[in-house]
């Protein structure tokens, strides 16, 4: 890094520092409080607690499934399709994204209820004679959340399939490749980059999610931001506290590492 | 006429002042600190703060002329925080009963000054050095009347328990605290004799309503919604929340037996820049009057014992206050030294499959 190039980034890597790195020091400084590594042991030992990070590294993986089956086609669509479409597109991605996640979560609370306008126009119909529990439990969770985070897997797979260059489908295509084939021969391995970016940014957002699962889950749904915050609040346990967040600091580290690694391989075999 | 009036006023206000110069002797050589421009006041907000303002805000400001600046949530570990960075951006803030006892101990909370706080008339359970008692809130059921007509609602936590004479889905709080109680008294364990709490057979009572309950809440206004909406039909809540949809109409009705009382407690956070002014809005939160004011708003009565004697007729079915003997008083002291542990055993009950 030359110096010319370093000064400009000067304000926005004292901010990081001052914002961003100290606080986090702090905190980890919070849970070898006493310099012991009991916290550790609490938080990697006791079943409890492992239940809840397996359960929020369940959620993550299964909310990314759900992500990239509709984000996906949704992208590809976006990418292939004419300006007017892609535009109509754009509009219902990036719309709920300006959304506070609040109110999003509360209007699936008004579709799914029991009551919900889900269920009434199902019943009303006579598909069906009892509500479907769509909320307050672990499939309210799921829908919510693939809800607010769709917008990070389709944007980065939209970009992917944009960079392809068309001609070589057409070429694909001219010379009587199937539309599967042509997809899983040329689109597949040329967009996995983008897949992969999706796939890391939904997975890690959803490490940390809150909200939703507060509110959609009915209670019965916790993941480890909910733990969290209750051991900085009711607790009182800081020093606990920041041992499970360095947990799931590490861990989520260590998922954007073998992402990275990932990524790299694949763009290297491309060239 | 105004003038006579202002006179007559400023007449009285000398008196006033003069006889408490007489009544206070030494304190005269020392003044009255200086008005800060505001005090903040912190609080759950919500309609609480609505009715905060109107009974007794509005009152504190006019009469001294320092604006009163409300925030909110209520929040221990900010409260810790602030007081730990020295940084006290509270002059008052609530705080949970609990939290309140854990607070004092930890030395995060200022002594309530008696010289300026008279509390004379509050009963002696609410005379904390560091915390402020302000109201009464009770956790009661909440039921759906066009459910259960006529009176034909469950009327202990043993018929709540009793899913087949008493069905429907219903919504109990996603914490330990009145959930140990109620299981207790269902299983036969008397209102007086709950502490100190027996978890293991405390959980085994929860065990058999676990996979009724359809929602476990964790926001007050929650189970107000969740009965409104007709997502339940049966919901443990706070009173003051279905007190404020009754009003407004909703088909909910209240069963105050075996409901559990906690205290509304206000503390002065250590460090804090006008403690003195603090514990002169304590004062104006003290006047029997104001609270019945109060009351009427929100249904948490006050515990200065006078304010009763203030409250319209009409409102006083709703009030936690006129059924005390059918109900049991939550013991903060023990929460405070087994909160944590209650915390725990919860959450790994809360994960349990089934």
């Amino acid at each position: 890094m030359t110096g010319r190039g370093f000064l400009p980034a000067l304000p926005a890597l004292i901010l990081l520092f001052v914002f961003f790195l100290f606080p986090v020091v702090r905190m980890l400084g919070f849970s070898l409080e006493g310099g012991t590594l009991d916290w550790y042991a609490k938080a990697l030992g006791e079943q409890l607690y492992l239940r809840v990070f397996w359960n929020t590294f369940e959620i993550a993986l299964l909310v990314t499934f759900f992500c990239l089956l509709l984000g996906y086609p949704l992208g590809f669509l976006m990418a292939t399709t004419t300006p007017f479409w892609a535009t109509v597109g754009f509009i219902f991605v990036l719309l709920p994204l300006w959304t506070s996640v609040l109110v999003r979560t509360y209007a699936w609370m008004v579709l799914l209820g029991r009551n919900g306008v889900f269920n009434r126009t199902l019943m009303e119909a006579g598909i069906i004679s009892d509500p479907i529990p769509l909320l307050h439990n672990f499939t309210g969770v799921l829908i919510g959340m693939v809800h607010v985070l769709l917008p990070y897997m389709v944007l980065p797979i939209y970009g992917a399939v944009r960079k392809v260059d068309p001609a070589i489908p057409a070429a694909a295509a001219g010379l009587g490749a199937s539309s599967f084939s042509i997809f899983r021969r040329i689109y597949l391995p040329l967009t996995l980059n983008g897949i992969f970016a999706g796939s890391v940014l939904v997975f890690v957002l959803s490490l940390g999610f809150f909200i939703t699962p507060a509110l959609l889950g009915g209670g019965r749904v916790m993941m480890i931001a909910v733990l969290i915050e209750q051991q900085v609040r009711e607790a009182l346990n800081w020093p606990f506290a920041a041992a499970l967040s360095a947990v799931l600091l590490v861990f989520t580290f260590a998922v954007y590492a073998l992402a990275q690694r990932f990524t790299r391989t694949e763009t290297e075999s491309a060239r | 006429m105004d003038i006579k009036r202002l006179h007559r006023r400023h007449a009285l206000s000398l008196l006033g002042g003069a006889a408490a110069v007489g009544a206070a002797g030494p304190a005269f050589a020392q003044a009255e600190p200086a008005k800060p421009a505001q005090l903040v006041v912190n609080h759950s907000g919500g309609s609480m703060g609505t009715a905060m303002r109107k009974a007794f805000f509005n009152g504190f400001e006019k009469k001294y002329g320092i604006k009163v600046v409300e925030t909110s949530p209520v929040d221990f570990g900010k409260l810790r925080a602030m007081v730990d960075s020295g940084n006290v951006e509270w002059d008052l803030t609530e705080i949970g009963g609990q939290d309140a006892i854990r607070a004092g101990k930890a030395n995060l909370l200022e002594k309530i000054d008696p010289k300026v706080v008279d509390r004379s008339k509050y009963p002696a359970t609410a005379q904390n050095p560091y915390v402020f008692a302000s109201s009464v809130y009770t956790t009661i059921i909440g039921f759906r009347n066009d459910v259960f007509k006529n009176g034909s609602q469950p009327k202990s936590w043993a018929d709540w328990w009793d899913v087949k004479k008493f069905p429907g889905a219903r919504s109990m709080r996603n914490h330990p605290t009145d959930n140990l109680e109620f299981a207790l008294i269902a299983d036969g364990v008397p209102k007086d004799k709950l502490y100190p709490i027996d978890f293991d057979r405390a959980f085994k009572k929860l065990d058999q309503i676990k996979p009724h309950i359809t929602v476990w809440w964790s926001t007050g206004q929650q189970p107000a919604q969740l009965l409104l909406d007709k997502e339940v039909v049966l919901a443990t809540g706070w009173n003051g929340r279905f007190y404020d949809i009754i009003k407004k109409g909703a088909p909910v009705g209240i069963e105050w037996n075996e409901g559990s009382l906690k205290q509304g407690s206000f503390a002065i956070p250590r460090g804090a820049k006008s403690p003195y002014w603090a514990n002169k809005m304590l004062a104006e939160l003290a006047v029997p009057q104001q609270q019945a004011v109060y009351a009427s708003e929100l249904g948490y009565p006050g515990l200065n014992l006078e304010s009763l004697n203030f409250v319209d007729p009409k409102v006083k079915p709703f009030l936690p206050t006129a059924y005390l003997d059918q109900q049991f008083w939550v013991s903060d002291q023990w929460y405070a030294e087994n909160g944590t542990k209650a915390a725990e055993l919860w959450n790994a009950w809360m994960l349990k499959k089934g």
